[in-house]
């Protein structure tokens, strides 16, 4: 049998193999039919889990209803509400009236209509982006709001770094913004999705910096431990240029007036969003809003003591009120000035926000190593 | 930028299914974000406006002018009844030429306001669209109240007006007026003070006198030049009652770049437009005498007219707004009328403004010439 090439093959040896040949089979059958049952046998366990176990089932009340899923949606659809009943106030007419008290109930109309519209895909347009990028939109913009502290106890997550993770997911937005611009098959969307991530290169330099400063005097990265150290004094009255700066950088970011360039309806139709219709445009329009609203509750948490406030209020009331006063400002300034060109844009963010941003990270620098009281105040240990 | 990017051009549509190209369409031809060609395109409103005129009498013939512009109906209808009156040789009653020009004013001030709250959408801020809209609407009643329409207010007829004043049309344009200089300041301080505004419009669409003549531009385009060419001074109609008062033409001259305009300059133009509206027609309203509102026999004069033919024209919003009208002898309609509006040249005077603007500029210059499609289509 040695030596040389052998074409027979051995049948005894063949026929002696074929028994571990079937036990093979019969153990890579039973090895799928108990991989299928262990992870059916997973699900129950992890939903048993969710559920009876006291601190899961908290967790997944927190991640749907409040401060989670339920409850961020219900503040996008009174964001909307709101801007759309002040911006009425504001030009002089009456903003939505009909439905529900004060149109309370208007948005629901409008999402209801918006999702049973047709959806028009273009032919030029490709079609799979076409269809996941506007829920990829919302996500990115959804996530970030587990990391804000609505509640002292009742929040969702507390990361050592939550501030970087936030703006990480942020900066995925223009991303997305200039791809679905350039998936749509369109001069003008493409066009819009420049401009969006134009704004982006503009705005979020200064933004960041300008989350330096409560960083540092908190001396830490997390946005939790960044509200919290704001127990003796908040820091608007430290750095009172800074909340401006990021006012104006996140408006700037978010893309509406007067930085709407991206979706500037007298000049690129409606920009990026130009080709998208029905629930795919529903999805984008509550991004935008949902980024809004989380700048908002951002600088609540950052600059205005979070749920820090008078005792007698739960500490979510008063994040909510704050959030309130925070967003009116917001609609404010975005229904007061003139729209500015691309290149205005980035000559405005990088020739005023960014100076005063890094001017604010250098004066809390020397302030938190030469002002012995400041350290006091902060409670911080250097 | 590489050579590369600057030598690909990109050729894209503005309109006719864009949001602010109503009724007119302009191809762009791009390179990077700026614009170094643009070729405006009419033909999306036409209504043969010239060769219905040849099918209506003379009253009728008005309403088809004014359709041509609803938001200065009053003034639109104008060049075809002067011309009509020229050639039958119509009287007009004192009474008459006063209410015109009241009216006609007030028209002014109406499609101005109209105007500036459709720039600032332009320029993206919904405020100042909707606050002189609203006021705009106070205007619009009183022209309701005078003649029963809106719009198709159809007032001027050969040998004087239709309607008569009362006291609840001049309740009304009172408290228009009224309304409009009291929150005048604050819309100006708006505008005008704002920042943005005049980073958006400073520098933007800037064109020399002689440029602007050439062109044939006319109205406020070649009056934020500073050149005080008006109609309603230069030669004075006898059927309306401009001469009957003190006024100056409104002129604006820039300190910047004297003897040049830009879209920020003819916005201010364009309020003093108003303003002088305003004086006109306070000046005017004590000095309406009584009397026929029409010449009795103009119904019979104008039934039939002699052959002739008569040049028409009005200082309008917009420019000069001019028509020119032939008869035959003892015709029942015009044997032709020639429309010239004010539009057609500002509208194509985009070709040589827009090059070389950016393209979110583009639409900063259409609006700061406030060309009207209604005007070029006919």
């Amino acid at each position: 049998m040695m030596g040389g090439v052998v074409l027979q093959i051995d049948f005894f040896a063949w026929l002696q193999g074929i028994p571990s040949w079937l036990y093979g089979v019969i153990q890579w059958i039973f090895g799928i039919v108990s991989g299928i049952f262990y992870w059916i046998w997973g699900i129950f366990t992890w939903i048993w889990a969710a559920v009876f176990d006291v601190a899961n089932f908290f967790f997944l009340i927190r991640a749907i209803l409040f401060p989670g899923l339920v409850f961020i949606l219900m503040t996008i659809i009174f964001a909307v509400w709101f801007t759309r009943k002040l911006w009425g106030r504001i030009q002089d007419r009456r903003g939505p009236f009909h439905l529900g008290k004060y149109g309370g109930l208007q948005l629901f109309a409008d999402a209801i209509k918006l999702v049973a519209k047709e959806t028009i895909i273009p032919d030029k347009a490709r079609r799979w982006m076409y269809r996941f990028l506007p829920s990829m939109l919302l996500l990115v913009v959804l996530i970030p709001f587990a990391f804000i502290p609505w509640d002292p106890i009742w929040f969702i997550a507390d990361l050592s770094v939550s501030l970087v993770l936030v703006f990480a997911f942020l900066t995925a937005v223009p991303v997305v913004a200039l791809l679905s611009g350039w998936i749509s098959g369109s001069k003008y969307t493409l066009i819009g999705g420049f401009r969006a991530a134009n704004n982006q290169f503009a705005s979020e330099i200064p933004l960041i910096i300008s989350t330096i400063g409560p960083a540092m005097l908190a001396g830490s990265l997390s946005v939790m431990a960044i509200t919290q150290a704001q127990s003796n004094i908040w820091f608007i009255f430290l750095l009172p240029i800074n909340v401006a700066t990021f006012l104006v950088a996140a408006i700037a970011s978010v893309g509406t007036f007067p930085f709407d360039a991206p979706v500037a309806d007298s000049e690129v139709i409606f920009g990026w969003r130009t080709e998208f219709s029905g629930i795919y445009f529903t999805l984008t329009y509550f991004a935008e809003f949902a980024e809004q609203a989380l700048y908002s509750a951002l600088i609540v948490a950052l600059f205005l003591g979070g749920f820090q406030g008078p005792a007698f209020l739960p500490g979510s009331v008063i994040f909510i009120i704050k959030f309130l006063i925070v967003f009116f400002f917001f609609v404010v300034v975005t229904s007061s000035f003139h729209r500015l060109r691309q290149d205005q844009i980035v000559y405005f963010c990088w020739k005023y926000l960014l100076p005063l941003s890094i001017l604010n990270v250098v004066l809390v620098m020397l302030g938190i190593a030469n002002i012995p009281a400041l350290q006091a105040i902060l409670g911080i240990g250097g | 930028m590489s050579p590369d990017i600057l030598d690909e051009t990109t050729e894209i549509w503005f309109g006719p299914q864009h949001v602010s190209a109503h009724g007119w369409a302009a191809k762009l031809t791009l390179v990077g974000d700026f614009v170094v060609e643009c070729d405006p395109n009419a033909g999306y409103f036409h209504r043969s406006a010239e060769k219905c005129l040849e099918f209506r009498n003379f009253r009728q013939g008005a309403l088809i002018m004014e359709r041509l512009c609803m938001l200065e109906a009053f003034l639109a209808e104008y060049p075809y009844v002067q011309a009509v009156e020229k050639i039958a040789g119509l009287e007009v009653p004192e009474r008459a030429k006063v209410m015109r020009t009241i009216m006609m004013e007030a028209s002014r001030i109406h499609s101005l306001q109209f105007w500036w709250g459709q720039f600032s959408a332009e320029l993206g801020l919904f405020a100042m669209l909707l606050w002189p809209w609203v006021d705009r609407e106070f205007f619009l009643d009183a022209f309701e109240e005078l003649s029963g329409s809106r719009h198709a207010v159809s007032y001027s007829t050969p040998g004087g007006v239709k309607y008569d004043f009362n006291d609840k049309v001049l309740e009304k344009l009172d408290i228009a007026i009224a309304r409009f200089e009291d929150r005048m300041p604050v819309m100006r301080d708006m505008l005008m003070g704002s920042p943005t505004f005049r980073a958006r419009t400073e520098g933007i669409g800037q064109y020399t006198l002689k440029q602007g003549l050439k062109f044939g531009l006319s109205g406020p385009p070649i009056k934020a030049c500073g050149l005080p060419m008006d109609l309603r001074k230069d030669a004075p109609d006898p059927n309306l009652a401009y001469d009957m008062i003190d006024w100056e033409v409104p002129v604006t001259e820039s300190e910047e770049h004297p003897g040049e305009s830009d879209a920020y300059d003819r916005m201010v133009q364009r309020f003093r437009e108003m303003e002088t509206s305003v004086e006109i027609i306070r000046k005017l309203l004590p000095l309406v005498p009584e009397g026929p509102i029409v010449d009795p026999k103009a119904r019979g004069k104008s039934n039939r007219l002699p052959e002739g033919e008569a040049y028409g024209r009005v200082e309008g919003t917009r420019g000069i707004s001019t028509l020119w009208l032939k008869t035959t002898e003892k015709a029942q309609t015009p044997y032709r009328a020639k429309i010239r509006g004010p539009c057609f040249n500002s509208y194509y005077s985009l070709k040589h403004l827009v090059p070389g603007a950016k393209f979110a500029d583009f639409i900063v210059v259409f609006g700061s010439l406030d060309p009207y499609p209604g005007w070029w289509d006919r």
